[in-house]
């Protein structure tokens, strides 16, 4: 099987984000980059079908600038086996779906997973759209994959349990957690990445119209400083309970 | 030795003896180098590693640790280490008799001074110490025999074997004598001479007597020489060499893998991937256990055993010896990658060093326990996943805390405490640490070194954003490749500010910089804060007033106390604080300090096997039962460890776990 990530470089959830001066960006000078958590996962999920099966083919692809080459060698270094990456600044999300839609075309994956949501945006608009576009099933936040005779089974948890569904191939699914953590890579494997070929074209050689907008961003805020928090300390738990509902009410008026 | 040149009889039995005993030396000795040859080459099938620096430290420890048996006279063994060392001594001066017997037997010839009264009567002597420590020994071993240690076989049969050299030493000793082999003016030895008078021997039968006696204790020796490689006891010869090639570089400090890009294989996956030093530990382990005694991770119900790691490594050496001998490369037989040490034993080692402490025969526990998991890390990528999320976090935010790069300077902004770039002429870099950056608790603590700093005028600034995690636990997990690029990314920052002195207010930071970073080329004068402090106090630079009088117990860190030797200026400082009274958590206080739990990387990782470590700690803080209100320690993590241990046991009302430098900040004016 052969099984293609779609992955997205995000500023690291370490990183204090701070809005740019123009207002509509963030500042992106000097930040740590890395590997969105759910895409984390998505690779954690096709390496732990490669470990079961070490036929199976694990392909990444980003749309993004030249530093995305970074996560993609992250990528490498956990032990996926290609990778390559569609040069372009700023691409609006459609564009990105339409790109990865000439890749997937041309790699012919069985299975694409992609991360339910990217984590800097937060949209969940890749997947969806990208399996619309090549006309393919598509199941939202899964947990585990399971290959089924010519198909797969996709797992998804659900409030008290999981539901268990079934796509004939090829497919793509989004993904919502591994069984297991994503993998610290080993030294050989990013020895290994960092000596890899990684292709690359720009997003024009796909025939994709980058600056085909759908949307702009009007503005963007911080949310407002947090107040000091309050500590209610004296008296029983009794007394404190009917002064936390007062405050609640009369303070945070949220009751 | 009394040689039995005088009396007809007995030299004529002798003399004609001289070819069975050459026949008979040839056998025992034969039998005991064919063994040690295996046994070397078995050694030589590990890595090269050079052990050869600072050859005069070497050949002070071959004194003091060999000969003058200094680790074995330790708490709490001082009774079985003299016992020990009198054996070791009776052993020695015994031995140079027994080449003696063994020469003149052979070729007629004495040792130069071996007919004298002073050699006679200090084999006399020490024959008895031998033969009471041996009763000792005896004593012990069948009516209170040591929890860990392995009590079997092999050490009868030595001990038996010591015995009756000892016994029939002293009987032809005095049966010589009575054989009349006594030179002019010269005083029986006591033990030898009561024999002589007790007994009785009148002509034939000292003959007879002698003779018997001297033939078992010979036959005796050359038996012992032959057994002795098949035997722990090896280490009677073993410990020799490995004394001489222990390590010479700091105790904290791990060994580097140089040139790492360009390496294969990293760490130990097999029997082949240990150093020869690290393989003749394993046949140096004398099984007396006092590493396991002395492990928080076993004493807490972890599967990890010091003891059994060394033996687990020498046993498979014993076993795959041979196969690999054989087949030069041996890819196939026995696996190449397989060693008995599981990584659930591997994990839970603190790298406390309190095994590495309690050795005997200074056999190194955790730089294999670091090689194994250097494989697991790097080669294998299978540490735990907390510790996974440790690393990740100190290569995405500089910490493993994965707080943000940008606010690691943040706990100093309100105090405007100066960072190189703003002062750079600044005599200190005060490195600060992830913990004292980060967490909240020891944010404190950082305060209250800058308020004891000011007061005492010493000039110094922080990195704030630009200092990262020195390394230590990516290191002590195994990944030496992060630790390589932290210490590298700390070493070239100080370069840029030309930073020479360097003060560190955590162990860890502290042992890293001054210990670890020069084997990449940075090399500072670091201090820890505690040793700075008392020197201020000495110096007269800083003046602590009285506060409230309280009870405080000190807490050994064990990368201050065991690791670098720095016991006794937290100790000074908190001496010098009035109205504070120092507690000591004995007996594990000092060398015998009983760890955290939170070295090694351990900090990041689940304790979810048996009781945890800290709580065993909090439990013997309790038991010592000295009214003390707090606990004092010089460590950020086992702050933190402290913190929660009290907590759980529900104490946190009656000791409070702090930094000797927040002690010493509330009692300084402002
Ligand atoms: C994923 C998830 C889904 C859940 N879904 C449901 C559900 O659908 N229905 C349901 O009934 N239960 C649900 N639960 C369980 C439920 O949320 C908790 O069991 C319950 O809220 C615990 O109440 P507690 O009184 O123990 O408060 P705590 O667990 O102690 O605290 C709850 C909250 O109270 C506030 N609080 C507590 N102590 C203080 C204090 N000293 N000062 C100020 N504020 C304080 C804080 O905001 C705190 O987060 C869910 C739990 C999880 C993890
Ligand atoms: S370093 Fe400490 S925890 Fe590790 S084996 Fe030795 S005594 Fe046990
Ligand atoms: S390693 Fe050292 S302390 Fe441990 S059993 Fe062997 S000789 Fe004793």
């Amino acid at each position: 099987m052969k099984i293609l990530i779609p992955l997205k470089q995000v500023p690291d959830s370490t990183v204090r984000v701070k809005v740019a001066p123009d207002g509509t960006s963030v500042v992106t000078e000097g930040i740590t980059w890395s590997i969105s958590p759910y895409d984390e996962y998505a690779i954690e999920m096709a390496l732990e079908r490669k470990d079961a099966d070490p036929s199976t083919v694990v392909a990444v692809v980003t749309v993004g600038p030249e530093r995305s080459r970074d996560a993609l060698r992250q990528a490498l270094a956990m032990g996926c086996d290609e990778a390559s990456l569609v040069r372009a600044e700023g691409a609006a999300p459609l564009a990105v779906a339409r790109a990865l839609a000439k890749v997937v075309a041309e790699a012919k994956p069985d299975l694409v997973l992609c991360g339910k949501q990217a984590s800097d945006d937060d949209q969940g608009f890749v997947g969806p759209a990208l399996a619309e576009l090549l006309g393919w099933p598509h199941v939202a936040t899964i947990t585990k994959v399971v290959p089924a005779e010519g198909a797969v089974e996709l797992w998804r948890e659900v409030e008290g349990g999981h539901e268990v569904w079934k796509a004939p191939l090829p497919a793509l699914a989004t993904v919502h957690k591994s069984e297991k953590e994503p993998r610290y890579p080993s030294l050989p494997g990013i020895m290994k990445a960092k000596k890899k070929d990684i292709p690359e074209r720009p997003l024009d050689a796909l025939g994709v119209d980058v600056a085909a907008p759908t949307w702009t961003v009007v503005s963007m805020e911080p949310p407002p400083a947090r107040g000091g928090g309050k500590i209610l300390r004296d008296g029983d738990a009794k007394q404190i309970a009917e002064r936390l509902a007062t405050a609640l009410r009369d303070e945070a008026k949220v009751l | 030795m009394i040689a039995p040149t005088g009396g007809g009889i007995i030299t004529g039995l002798y003399a004609g003896a001289a070819p069975l005993l050459l026949i008979l030396t040839f056998l025992g000795f034969g039998a005991f180098f064919l063994r040690a040859w295996r046994l070397y080459r078995y050694m030589r099938l590990g890595r090269d590693e050079a052990r050869i620096d600072h050859p005069w430290r070497r050949v002070r420890d071959e004194l003091v640790v060999y000969l003058g048996q200094r680790k074995l006279l330790k708490r709490p063994y001082y009774v079985r280490g003299l016992a020990h060392a009198f054996i070791f001594w009776g052993f020695i001066v015994i031995t140079i008799g027994t080449v003696d017997l063994l020469v003149d037997g052979i070729i007629g010839f004495h040792l130069p001074g071996a007919g004298n009264a002073v050699f006679a009567w200090t084999i006399d002597i020490f024959a008895v110490l031998v033969l009471a420590s041996i009763a000792i020994a005896l004593v012990r071993r069948v009516f209170f025999p040591p929890p860990r240690m392995h009590v079997a076989l092999d050490g009868y049969v030595i001990l038996g074997m010591i015995a009756i050299l000892m016994i029939t030493l002293l009987l032809f000793e005095g049966a010589g004598l009575a054989a009349g082999n006594l030179e002019k003016g010269f005083t029986p030895p006591p033990i030898a001479g009561a024999i002589l008078r007790s007994f009785v021997f009148p002509g034939e039968s000292s003959a007879v007597v002698f003779f018997w006696s001297w033939w078992t204790h010979v036959v005796t020796v050359l038996a012992f020489a032959a057994y002795l490689p098949q035997s722990k006891h090896l280490h009677i010869v073993t410990t020799l060499p490995n004394v001489f090639f222990r390590k010479q570089t700091p105790r904290g400090a791990l060994g580097l893998i140089k040139d790492i890009e360009n390496q294969e294989t990293f760490g130990a996956a097999s029997i082949r991937d240990f150093s020869w030093k690290q393989l003749l530990d394993g046949y140096t382990c004398t099984e007396c256990g006092r590493c396991s005694d002395n492990c928080p991770a076993l004493a807490t119900g972890k599967l990890l055993d010091p003891q059994k790691i060394v033996l687990d490594i020498r046993d498979q050496l014993l076993r795959d010896g041979p196969k690999l001998l054989g087949d030069a490369k041996a890819e196939t037989t026995p696996p190449a990658h397989y060693l008995e040490s599981k990584p659930e034993e591997l994990w839970a080692c603190t790298t406390c060093a309190a095994c590495v402490e309690a050795c005997p025969v200074t056999i190194e526990h955790i730089d294999k326990i670091v090689d194994m998991r250097r494989h697991l890390t790097l080669m294998e990528g299978s540490a735990p996943p907390e510790a996974q999320r440790a690393m990740t976090n100190i290569e995405r935010a500089g910490n493993p805390w994965g707080e943000p790069r940008e606010t690691r300077g943040d706990w100093a902004t309100d105090l405007g405490v100066p960072t190189f770039a703003e002062k750079p002429d600044a005599e200190y870099l005060y490195f600060v640490g992830c913990a004292a950056s980060v967490d909240r608790r020891n944010q404190k603590v950082a305060r209250a070194l800058v308020k004891v700093l000011r007061t005492a005028g010493v000039s110094f600034a922080i990195l704030a954003s630009e200092e990262t995690c020195n390394g230590d636990p990516a290191r002590r997990i195994g990944n030496e490749y992060l630790w390589q690029m932290q210490a590298q990314r700390n070493i070239d920052t100080f370069k840029k500010y030309g930073v020479r002195k360097v003060i560190a207010s955590c162990p860890h930071c502290f042992n890293t910089i001054a210990n670890e970073y020069p084997q990449l080329g940075g090399n500072y004068e670091v201090i820890h804060a505690l040793q700075l402090v008392d020197r201020l106090i000495s110096e007269g630079k800083l003046k602590v007033g009285r506060g409230t009088a309280e009870a405080v117990a000190y807490h050994d860190p064990c990368y201050l106390g065991r690791h670098n030797g720095i016991y006794n200026q937290p100790r000074a400082v908190l001496d010098a604080i009035p109205g504070v009274q120092r507690v000591e958590i004995e007996p594990h206080n000092r060398e015998r300090g009983f760890c955290c739990g939170a070295g090694g990387g351990r900090m990041w990782m689940e304790e979810n096997v048996g009781q945890r470590v800290n709580h065993r700690r909090i439990e013997q803080l309790l038991a010592i039962n000295s009214g003390a209100t707090k606990v004092a320690s010089g460590c950020p993590f086992c702050l933190i460890m402290l913190e929660e241990g009290v907590g759980a046991k529900g104490v946190q009302d009656q000791i409070r776990p702090v930094d000797v430098l927040e002690l010493v900040a509330g009692r300084i004016e402002n």
